[in-house]
């Protein structure tokens, strides 16, 4: 088997975990690679017969492109809350009692207390943000337009993750070949070949998307909109997909802010103070912390600092101790005029600037089960007081 | 170059690159350029090597990551402070 073996010039959990992400999407020809912190070495191995020494400045390209910021890589946490935890095998222990089952590539059916808890966490979004900040509810459709992902310039720095849907041509003898192939041979991917329809639509990679399309060309009262959803998003991760911490489909639920800067960054920052109580009242071990999108072209060097250094996002990260790592359940988003020029939304005659924070619904589950195991009577009081509530059919 | 002139030639410069449009209400010396989106991150790289060229600086990422640059009067400080070596 064809390997080859690189050196890490920087170790940084923050670098080595875009390194992780980003070798996902290397080549096809990858079969496995290992990242050894300790020995500052990456190892891949490749399908055979696959051309290596092409893959060689494809690497140092990826190695090269996480190393490179213009503005620096700012950090900081701004609220540290540690438990002594267990060490729980969360998947195996929900996969052994049926709460979940896996169904294809990053995707998965909750069931049983896993479809429990992921209600609860959505219905206490929902209760907290709706009742501080009056969020509107709106519905969204799962798929988008492909052009008005492009227009959120989401293809310039995420095209590696998406999921492109289409149909069959609308083709009298496409659709019957289609059928009867199916029926008399079984179906299979290569009789889509040819035979599908333009990729106009994707599914959804985030849900707030829909909400400034939703109010293209409106100028807004001051001081603006404060919307809630949950979409049903999709993300395509290669060999990232794992457990129920990177799903190729998960839902989110949101709350966005579209409106006068002022009024936007501060409901963006009690925000963040609402979900520290929440942290604490559920005892969760987790940080808040800046952060950067995963940006995957060449303008990471660019946009990832600039998002750091202007703390545009931040995340709430669940530790995970039988993984010695920590997930992000929770981001905090602000885009400045982004999205208000991109749509033409205006307040006041001035392009409108957005925020919006976000829940990983299946991501809170499996941090939830890894931290506190499986017996609702051992969970820290808060969270054992809401699930009981929630169950009960009360308010949160 | 006294500080006055650092905050003038910097506001000339934003105005005529970003296309900040006459009278706009909010554009002063201390609105915050990014928040406000007079400036995205491209154009901070480009501010950015506009400060350094046109006052003889370097603008370090420590140094963006130390001081707080977001609006014209907060880069002029900054700029004055560097050029007379007090920062």
């Amino acid at each position: 088997m064809a390997s080859l073996t690189f050196e890490l010039e920087n170790t940084t959990a923050d670098y080595l975990g875009q390194v992780q992400y980003a070798l996902a999407f290397l080549s096809e020809d990858v079969l496995s690679y290992h990242i050894d912190e300790f020995a500052r070495q990456v190892a891949i191995e490749f399908r055979p017969g696959a051309d290596i020494e092409a893959m060689r400045p494809r690497v140092d390209e990826l190695l090269r492109r996480y190393q490179q910021s213009e503005f620096g890589m700012k950090s900081a946490v701004s609220f540290d809350q540690r438990r002594k935890l267990p060490e729980i095998d969360a998947w195996a222990g929900l996969l052994e009692r049926r709460w979940v089952t896996p169904v294809g590539e990053g995707h998965v059916i909750l069931r049983g207390l896993a479809a429990r808890l992921h209600a609860l966490v959505d219905q206490k979004a929902v209760a907290i943000f709706t009742r501080a900040f009056h969020a509107e509810p709106e519905i969204f459709p799962s798929t988008i337009k492909s052009e008005t992902l492009h227009r959120c310039h989401h293809f310039a720095s995420f095209p590696e993750h998406m999921d492109f849907v289409s149909h069959l041509k609308q083709d009298l003898e496409v659709l019957s070949a289609f059928s009867s192939a199916c029926r008399n041979e079984g179906w299979s991917a290569t009789l889509h070949e040819g035979n599908m329809g333009a990729h106009d639509f994707a599914i959804s990679p985030s849900c707030c998307y829909h909400a400034y399309e939703g109010m293209e060309g409106w100028d807004l009262e001051k001081p603006g909109r404060c919307i809630t959803a949950t979409l049903n998003c999709h993300r395509y991760e290669g060999a990232n997909h794992k457990s129920l911490s990177r799903l190729r489909s998960f839902n989110m639920r949101e709350v966005v802010w579209v409106g006068q800067p002022g009024w936007v960054i501060a409901s963006r920052a009690r925000a963040e103070e609402l979900i520290q109580e929440w942290a604490k009242d559920w005892e969760l071990s987790c940080t808040l912390e800046i952060a950067n999108d995963m940006f995957f072209t060449d303008d990471f060097a660019v946009k990832a600092s600039f998002q750091r250094q202007q703390e545009a996002k931040r995340e709430l990260r669940m530790e995970i101790p039988a993984d010695r790592n920590s997930i992000s359940v929770f981001s905090s988003n602000f885009h400045a005029t982004t999205f208000g020029k991109a749509f033409g939304i205006t307040v006041g005659g001035r392009p409108a600037v957005s925020a919006c924070v976000g829940w990983g619904c299946e991501r809170w589950v499996y941090a939830l089960f890894c931290q506190f195991g499986f017996e609702p009577a051992n969970w820290p009081a808060g969270l054992k007081r809401d699930f009981d509530a929630f169950s009960a059919g009360g308010a949160l | 170059m006294e500080p006055k002139e650092i905050t003038s030639t910097l506001r000339a410069y934003i105005i005529e690159r970003y296309a900040i449009a006459a009278g706009d209400a909010d554009f002063t010396d201390d609105v915050h350029l990014f928040d406000y989106g007079y400036v995205d991150s491209f154009g901070a790289v480009d501010l950015v090597s506009f400060v350094q060229q046109t006052f003889g600086i370097t603008v370090s990422q420590s140094d963006m990551i130390a001081y707080p640059m977001n609006t014209i009067n907060e880069i002029a400080m900054f700029t004055s402070l560097r050029k007379k070596g007090e920062l």
